[in-house]
């Protein structure tokens, strides 16, 4: 019992400043309550964060908006095809006073690093973000920094049709928990956007309004973060997420290794295998779900509530290329495999 | 196979941050185990505590009260250090620090010295109180101190299996059913304590309910070892304890019975049988005939001297064997069989109706002289033999010489009044049985009173209690009755045992009745037998003179009275006789004691090689146990076998838990009304899609559905577990009154 007891109390004392941060980002980001619970939910998982989508939609706003009430040091780059690794991470230089190289930091350096456009970056610069997104430290020179905690890497990016973008190889797509997409806002909210910026005479920029203050405190966003590992996970929701991603290896090494199963007989998925770092990114994100609903154990529904942002961009085979992609469509391959466990019975035994 | 179950349906261990702190096992207790441990404790000592003497008793009583405030000192100090530790940081660390310190560990030193003083005086005392109660209250000490030194996991299963120690030596003492029980409910108290020390999350209920089941499946093994396993007769003996004694003791001096009457334990029962059992007054259970007298007390005859002259010269020979055994070809009075089961009295006197002789088994049963038997062992458990008696026969019609002169011996100028009496009785009536009868009349006529509580007599005169307080008991009647005749010139002899008994069964007047017969302790008696030329020893009670009713039917009311006022009892055996109810409760128990004791603690090897010989007909003891052994060991080899055969078919079937049961039946109920729940629809989503598709059912199956996700999901403990479950099925009843209605 005593290691439990810190999760309810955790969340309960975190209840307000979790649902203060959530309304702070919706005041912002109009008409996608969804999206913005999944992005909080990411960051409270200690994941990193993708934002795909077109320009113009907000993707930068959120990532934004996401950082500054967390109150967390933050510092954005802008990834062009021409930006070098040193840029990135740091350098060192000679310095003739001291007679010694000192270095200088990078952006990366932050708690939270806002990669724009990463895939306007050539592979080579993309991938110095790979040891500090996995290690959470860099080397530079054969030395190793450590790098801040929290520390986060949101990246925002265009649909790969698009001119002058490289597509991020899969080992770095693999380190991103959660990729997200936020589409089109409806009718009311656009019209609320164009309200809101008419209404703002001499505010030179929109990102005015985030300048605000943090809504939480550094000390808190950690507790809720070990908070949020210990949220309980039941045997059955273990099997459920194991089922999950051993559906999506099927086709891949054809195993089918576990007997009996209703989804032996659905029709083969085609798809990337689901790695285990998936799966563990799977659990991780649905037990910040749960936290955010303020429940102490992982239900199903939390689980399928992030497995199309967790695992669409692992199961792709093609690069998306539809326009401002929609859940219903285009997440096929995720929703087959959704479909074909059985919630109350993942492995199917009769 | 249910419990298979509750294993398999049990949350997994839960989540996954716990790994770590899982490795690292630290044993520490709860408050609440500490206690629960401690309680268990003073059970154990308290179903031995009657065996003890009463130094050890304050000693261990003492350890626990001290063990007691440990355990309550601790709890203040977590306390406080609780409050400190809320302020800082919640670090849950030292949580699992602060619970070692329940425990009532006390200075090794300290312990030590206790340890050393306590061993010295068992020691000390080990002579006076005999090895076994010694060894108990070594046992016993050891028990106590262990407490005071629980550091690791292996101290306390020392702990535990110390008290079950101590409630299995408890059953050297007492073996009736009342007793077997209680033992039996306080192991299962240790075991269910044992696992607390496993499960802490789990409820105490829940694991005694696990401990009952476990038990009641070796139930069944149990009692085939009981009925196979060879009884060898043990490489030891229990023995001699002379606290454990019970019943008569080989002197008597007038006003020990007093304390025997006292007691309603049960000595002896008999089983007559399918023969009618005799009159009341017929019923003299002889026990010991006490020949020599000192002037305070009457005695045994040595034994030695009467061995001694036994081998001395082979002509007496035959004259002494005489009384030794009763020769039944010599009379034609009509035999009465009967079979009697003894208590463990730790003494070797056993129970006739003389004259009798030893009918079937005679091995551990000696004759002794004045027609008594002897048990050639201490009687530690019950023991069982069978008798046949001759009731109106007369006893030894010739007395050597040596007896004669023996049974007149009298310490001269020790009760002079008596003496004068005697003299007087023996100038007015020439005629033995006359000057017997007359005694008789002369106690009927004065002022004499039967009580259990007579004055204190100076230095036990008999001529005190002739002629000034004229209150006694059997003893003194019997004593002064007895040297009375001696000093009138009459052979006489003071013979003590029990009088009469309880008939237990539907009516004793019926000859086929199946019924026993239980005399307690309370019986006990004493009377006089005197030696008359031609009729040989006759049996003459003075105590009928004086309350015909002790002798004829037993106990008056009034009597019975006096020994619940001595015994300060709550639930006496006056009250107990004054309720029809009680009574017919008591009468029932009873029979229940009888026939456990003879057919559970009265299986003895006899009876165990007597069934197999009615199973497997006659062969050679040896061949019988190879025979045993092998289908005993195949027997368990094909059990575990199937066990396992039976336990791997379940492995690869999922076993659906209670609430995935009742979820199912819901879900397939639904799918009746055409909603069928896909499979890939978490419980909620599907909750709300029957929200929208028929309103009615929406509370119910929302309810059903949530109950299902916390039972599912939640990881619960077992207890919370339970109740759920309940709430559950009453949702699901709702459920379906609600789809009743609608169709």
């Amino acid at each position: 019992m005593p290691q439990t007891q810190p999760v309810i109390d955790q969340i309960q004392a975190s209840q307000q400043s979790i649902t203060d941060i959530l309304n702070k980002i919706e005041t912002v980001v109009l008409g996608k309550p969804k999206e913005c619970r999944l992005a909080l939910a990411c960051l409270l998982a200690q994941g990193h964060l993708l934002i795909e989508d077109l320009p113009g939609m907000g993707k930068t706003t959120l990532a934004h908006v996401l950082a500054t009430t967390l109150g967390l040091s933050y510092q954005r780059t802008q990834f062009t095809n021409d930006l070098l690794p040193a840029d990135v991470v740091g350098f060192s230089i000679f310095d003739k006073e001291t007679n010694r190289f000192e270095l200088h930091k990078g952006p990366i350096f932050n708690q939270v690093v806002l990669a724009d456009e990463i895939n306007r970056a050539s592979p080579k610069t993309q991938s110095a973000l790979l040891e500090a997104m996995a290690e959470q430290q860099v080397s530079i020179d054969g030395i190793t920094h450590e790098l801040p905690t929290p520390f986060f890497v949101i990246a925002t990016q265009n649909p790969l049709f698009h001119a002058g973008t490289y597509p991020l190889p899969e080992s770095q797509l693999d380190r991103f928990m959660m990729r997200l997409s936020l589409g089109f806002p409806d009718l009311k909210a656009e019209k609320q956007i164009l309200l809101n910026m008419s209404q703002r005479t001499n505010q030179t920029s929109q990102n005015v309004e985030l300048d605000n203050e943090a809504m939480i405190e550094q000390e808190e966003l950690i507790a809720i973060q070990d908070a949020v590992t210990q949220v309980k996970v039941s045997n059955d929701v273990l099997d459920y997420v194991i089922a999950l991603s051993h559906v999506s290896r099927r086709a891949y090494s054809g195993q089918a290794n576990v007997a009996n199963m209703t989804w032996d007989n659905a029709p083969e998925i085609n798809c990337k295998p689901l790695s285990p770092r998936a799966s563990k990114a799977l659990l991780q994100a649905a037990k910040a779900m749960a936290f955010i609903d303020n429940r102490d154990y992982v239900l199903p529904d939390d689980v399928q509530a992030v497995f199309y942002v967790v695992c669409q961009h692992r199961l792709e085979m093609q690069p998306n290329q539809k326009i401002g992609s929609n859940q219903s469509d285009s997440a096929s391959v995720a929703n087959q495999i959704l479909n074909c466990v059985d919630v109350l019975n993942p492995f199917g035994y009769s | 196979m249910s419990f298979f179950k509750r294993k398999a349906t049990q949350p997994s261990s839960g989540y996954l941050g716990k790994g770590k702190n899982r490795s690292k096992i630290n044993f520490s207790l709860s408050r609440k185990n500490a206690w629960l441990l401690w309680l268990c404790q003073c059970l154990n000592i308290a179903v031995i505590a009657l065996e003890l003497s009463t130094w050890m008793l304050a000693i261990i009583s003492l350890s626990l009260v001290w063990q007691a405030l440990l355990l309550h000192q601790n709890r203040d100090r977590v306390k406080a250090k609780n409050t400190i530790k809320s302020g800082t940081q919640a670090d849950h660390r030292p949580n699992t620090h602060l619970h070692k310190q329940l425990a009532t560990n006390v200075a090794p030193v300290l312990l030590g010295m206790f340890a050393l003083l306590g061993c010295l005086a068992i020691a000390i005392t080990a002579k006076e109180v005999g090895i076994l109660t010694s060894m108990l209250h070594l046992l016993c000490f050891s028990y106590v101190l262990k407490a005071f030194e629980l550091k690791a996991r292996s101290d306390f299963y020392q702990l535990l299996l110390l008290g079950l120690f101590v409630l299995a030596s408890s059953l050297i003492f007492r073996q009736d059913l009342a007793f077997t029980l209680i033992t039996f409910i306080l192991l299962v108290i240790n075991l269910a304590v044992l696992l607390q020390l496993f499960s802490m999350e789990k409820a105490f209920a829940t694991n005694i309910k696990v401990v009952v089941l476990l038990l009641g499946q070796s139930t069944l093994l149990a009692i085939v070892l009981f009925l196979v396993f060879p009884r060898l007769s043990p490489f030891w003996q229990v023995p001699r304890a002379k606290s454990a004694e019970t019943g008569l003791s080989d002197t008597v001096k007038p006003g020990d019975i007093a304390n025997l009457t006292r007691s309603t334990k049960l000595a002896f029962r008999v089983d007559f049988g399918q023969q009618k059992v005799p009159a009341y007054s017929q019923l003299y259970w002889r026990a010991m005939v006490l020949e020599d007298y000192d002037g305070k007390q009457w005695s045994r005859q040595k034994a030695t001297r009467t061995t001694l002259s036994n081998k001395a010269t082979g002509s007496d020979k035959s004259s002494n064997d005489k009384p030794l055994t009763f020769d039944a070809s010599t009379t034609d009075v009509l035999p009465l069989n009967y079979h009697v089961i003894v208590e463990p009295s730790f003494q070797k006197y056993l129970f006739a109706l003389t004259p009798a002789i030893i009918a079937g088994d005679k091995s551990g049963i000696n004759p002794q002289t004045g027609f008594t038997f002897s048990s050639t062992r201490i009687i530690s458990q019950a023991k069982s033999y069978q008798l046949t008696s001759y009731l109106t026969a007369p006893l030894a019609l010739e007395l050597s010489k040596k007896s004669k002169q023996v049974n007149l011996r009298f310490p001269e100028g020790s009760n002079p009044r008596l003496e004068q009496f005697a003299l007087q009785l023996r100038h007015n009536y020439a005629d033995v049985e006359a000057r017997a009868k007359a005694v008789l009349t002369f106690i009927n006529k004065e002022k004499y009173a039967y009580t259990l509580q007579p004055p204190m007599l100076d230095n036990n005169s008999l001529d005190q209690f002739f002629f000034d307080t004229q209150s006694g008991f059997c003893a003194h009647y019997a004593s002064a009755f007895t040297f009375l005749m001696r000093a009138s010139g009459v052979p006489a002899r003071m013979v003590i045992g029990y009088l009469g008994g309880e008939y237990n069964g539907e009516n004793e007047q019926q000859s086929d009745s199946q019924g026993h017969l239980s005399i307690y302790q309370y019986d006990a008696h004493a009377w006089s037998e005197i030696w008359v030329t031609g009729k040989g020893w006759l049996r003459i009670d003075p105590t009928s003179a004086v309350d015909p009713q002790r002798v004829n039917s037993g106990w008056s009311s009034e009597l019975l009275q006096q020994q619940s006022a001595l015994n300060n009892d709550l639930i006496s055996l006056y009250k107990f006789k004054n309720s029809a109810f009680l009574n017919a409760i008591r009468l029932q128990l009873d029979a229940l004691d009888y026939q456990w004791t003879r057919w559970v603690i009265g299986f003895t090897t006899k009876q165990q090689y007597n069934l197999f010989k009615n199973l497997f007909g006659k062969m050679a003891s040896w061949k019988l146990a190879l025979i045993i052994g092998v289908s005993l060991i195949i027997s368990m080899a094909t059990l575990m076998l199937c066990l396992h055969l039976l336990n791997r078919t379940k492995h690869t079937q999922k076993v659906l838990s209670k609430w995935q049961v009742v979820y199912q039946k819901a879900l397939a109920q639904l799918a009746k009304q055409g909603m069928d729940k896909p499979a890939g629809m978490t419980v909620n989503d599907f909750a709300k899609q029957v929200r929208e598709q028929s309103p009615e059912l929406a509370i119910a199956f929302t309810r059903l559905s949530a109950s299902y996700n916390s039972l599912c999901y939640q990881t619960l403990s077992i207890d919370e577990q339970d109740k759920l479950v309940l709430t559950m099925q009453h949702h699901y009843r709702q459920f379906l009154h609600i789809l009743k209605k609608q169709s």
